[in-house]
């Protein structure tokens, strides 16, 4: 008998009615999920840049190229990111555009100064970005280069991750992560040290995108 | 490895000694300790949802056998391999042979304690396989040829100055201890290296989603990222009892995992890893490879020790262990060690060769308090204990003295007899109250155990002189 069928075997003997409980729903409520979710990733050591607009948005990762004096970055060929000609807006910069940009992308990441991602959403309760692979999408990006800048939209915060399971449908995408910071580790002397294999720093650029979310509505008309 | 009573002595012994590694081990644990009592106290209803984990954890391990088969069914739509391993050998015979069909010299491997149990690496550098590991703490312990001495701090014994000598000999000059972050970029680099070349990556699992095929792995670092999206394959290894249904209970998981370990609300980085790369994904691995490893598990499902899987390797229990805060990892011998460990131990290793592991607690229960799923792990250790008695596992001079010292305490007369005659016959060996028994005969070397009282509680009671003097 194989060993998948004798292990099977084994637990089907011992197989008893026992039903899982209700499933736990979110009890979280944030009055402010975009400031929750600052004081998350902030204390996790991530930064959080609020833009009043998408366009105010490029003018923070132009600052943040700027400060790092990025000389190659590497971009996901995803929204918001494939709204605008990147490598027109910043020409001082070497740009590597997933599935656009010909070469390696590999080697490009492995010396990249900054690596740029949207995301799928946001959980305000952990301060976390979502991000999927998919076409356009590479995990490299997000991984290798010692700075990653999220954009990440204010419609995209979810309170937390119960939020986040209870919407989550279909088939899962080959790597979903879940980004609460910077890399980080303490094993030396448990004394805190960032950027041990992944990015340094995580920068997410809040930005308003001028839909209004459901809670804020809520929020709007008991106050008329 | 095995653990007697005299290696776990032994052991502890030279753990108690070290001064500098005592004094790291509290800083960790506490640390530990506080971060996780203040990230559950900010976490609503907490203690509900830790309950709900343990119903959770229970009502999956009594269909283990149906979510597993869902779990297989979805990782092979996915574009997975699953495999079943029945025991450490066979895993590693799997891993070996996925390595040599590839033709891989190099793999990196990401924090695993499944691995550590079935001695993979040591499989592995048989077939030729140099395996690195590449959780930062992990390494510096592979590099000093040492073991983990902590599911979660592993080089919590480690010194700057020792790290700084490890990769220094590593880098091939001289690195100072002063500057941690150039220790630390310095190992990146080194790391990295291995990252871009390897031809295979290795990782555990936290969690198996059935209802996905998805397999859920955390790390801080970002070396689990590397090991599971760089390198053309990708084998995990997972334990079969760390199933989880669907989403809906992964979150519940989640949400109690990393502020059980270290306080965080999540950890760095949870990835969700669901077959090798589709068609249209930029990058990630082509093959995709998934271990269910039974060794003994299975054995524990329907027995008193069920509980024992409901464990999800947070490592909180040995923060709050007194046992192990002062003895250290390395005094288990074995890749689990505190509370956990005392337990999981004998269950898949064999009683007979960690018969001291049972022992290797006060029973305080500290641990039952502060796990995530609530394991009545004092129950366990109490359990393994008897066990030892009625399989014969106790050393016969343990044996014959807790008999004699059963049928003593059955007996009035004889008790008393006997009670008098200690009284008597330890007068010469007490000082202030203290027994001093010379060597051979001290049944506690190392600890003063206080002389028998002058007059037994028969006596005081009536001579009147325990009524209550408040």
């Amino acid at each position: 008998m194989s060993s998948r069928d004798e292990i099977l075997n084994r637990l089907r003997r011992q197989a008893r009615p026992e039903t899982l409980p209700p499933v736990w729903r979110s009890q979280r409520e944030f009055a402010d999920l975009a400031a929750r979710f600052t004081e998350s990733l902030t204390a996790a050591k991530g930064e959080v840049r609020r833009a009043e607009s998408l366009e105010r948005a490029w003018a923070e990762v132009d600052a943040i190229l700027r400060e790092v004096g990025a000389q190659a970055v590497v971009a996901n060929n995803e929204p918001p990111l494939n709204a605008i000609a990147l490598a027109a807006r910043w020409p001082d910069c070497e740009w590597h555009v997933v599935d656009q940009t010909p070469g390696d992308l590999r080697q490009f990441c492995a010396r990249a100064d900054i690596g740029l991602s949207g995301v799928e959403a946001a959980l305000a309760e952990t301060g976390s970005l979502v991000v999927h692979s998919g076409p356009g999408k590479s995990r490299m990006v997000t991984l290798l280069p010692p700075v990653h800048i999220a954009l990440v939209p204010v419609s995209g915060l979810m309170p937390d991750i119960f939020i986040w399971t209870a919407a989550r449908a279909g088939k899962m995408p080959a790597n979903v992560i879940l980004i609460s910071g910077p890399s980080k580790s303490a094993d030396i002397e448990m004394t805190l040290v960032l950027g041990v294999h992944g990015p340094r720093r995580l920068i997410a650029v809040l930005y308003d995108t001028g839909e209004m979310r459901d809670s804020r509505v809520a929020e709007l008309r008991t106050t008329d | 490895m095995t653990t007697t009573f005299a290696q776990f002595r032994q052991r502890a012994n030279v753990a108690i000694k070290d001064i500098r590694l005592q004094k790291a081990l509290d800083t960790a644990t506490d640390n530990f300790i506080r971060a996780r009592n203040r990230a559950l106290a900010e976490l609503p209803n907490a203690d509900s949802l830790r309950d709900h984990f343990k119903a959770i954890r229970s009502a999956t391990l009594g269909q283990l056998a149906h979510h597993l088969e869902t779990f297989e069914r979805n990782a092979v739509s996915a574009g997975a391999q699953v495999h079943w391993a029945g025991d450490g050998t066979e895993a590693c015979e799997i891993v070996v042979e996925i390595a040599r069909r590839h033709g891989v010299k190099l793999a990196t491997k990401g924090k695993s304690m499944a691995t550590e149990e079935i001695h993979l690496n040591e499989a592995l550098a048989e077939a030729g396989v140099e395996a690195v590991e590449t959780d930062l703490g992990d390494f510096l312990v592979q590099l000093a040829g040492e073991t983990p001495s902590h599911i979660i701090a592993p080089a919590i014994h480690k010194t700057r100055e020792q790290v700084a000598a490890l990769l220094s000999r590593e880098a091939g000059r001289p690195l100072s201890a002063d500057d941690l972050s150039a220790l630390t970029a310095e190992a990146r680099r080194i790391l990295r290296e291995r990252f871009l070349t390897a031809g295979m990556g290795i990782s555990g699992g936290n969690i198996a989603v059935a209802e996905t095929g998805s397999v859920v792995l955390v790390t801080n670092e970002g070396n689990g990222r590397f090991v599971t999206s760089v390198p053309p394959v990708h084998v995990a290894i997972i334990g079969i009892e760390k199933v989880a249904p669907t989403w809906d209970e992964a979150a519940v998981w989640l949400s109690l995992l990393a502020r059980s370990t270290a306080g965080q609300p999540l950890s760095i980085y949870t990835s969700i890893l669901t077959g090798p790369a589709r068609a249209d994904d930029p990058d990630g691995p082509e093959e995709v490879h998934v271990v269910l490893l039974d060794n003994g598990r299975s054995q524990l499902v329907g027995t008193k020790y069920e509980e024992v899987l409901q464990c999800i390797r947070c490592g909180a229990c040995l923060n709050v262990c007194p046992v192990y805060r002062e003895a250290g990892g390395h005094a288990y011998g074995s890749p689990y060690c505190g509370p956990i460990g005392a337990v999981l131990t004998p269950l898949l290793f064999g009683l007979e060769d960690y018969e001291a592991l049972p022992h290797a607690s006060s029973l305080c229960g500290a641990c039952k308090d502060v796990c995530p799923a609530r394991i009545d792990l004092p129950r366990m250790l109490l359990e393994l204990r008897t066990d030892e008695v009625t399989e014969g596992v106790l050393p016969w001079r343990e044996r014959k003295t807790e008999e004699g010292a059963a049928f003593v305490l059955r007996h009035q007369k004889l008790m008393r007899f006997v009670s008098a005659a200690v009284r008597l016959a330890q007068r010469p060996f007490v000082r202030d109250d203290v027994l001093n028994l010379p060597g051979p005969l001290n049944p506690t070397p190392g600890r003063q155990l206080p002389g028998l009282a002058k007059h037994s509680f028969r006596e005081m009671w009536k001579a009147g002189e325990l009524e209550d003097k408040g």
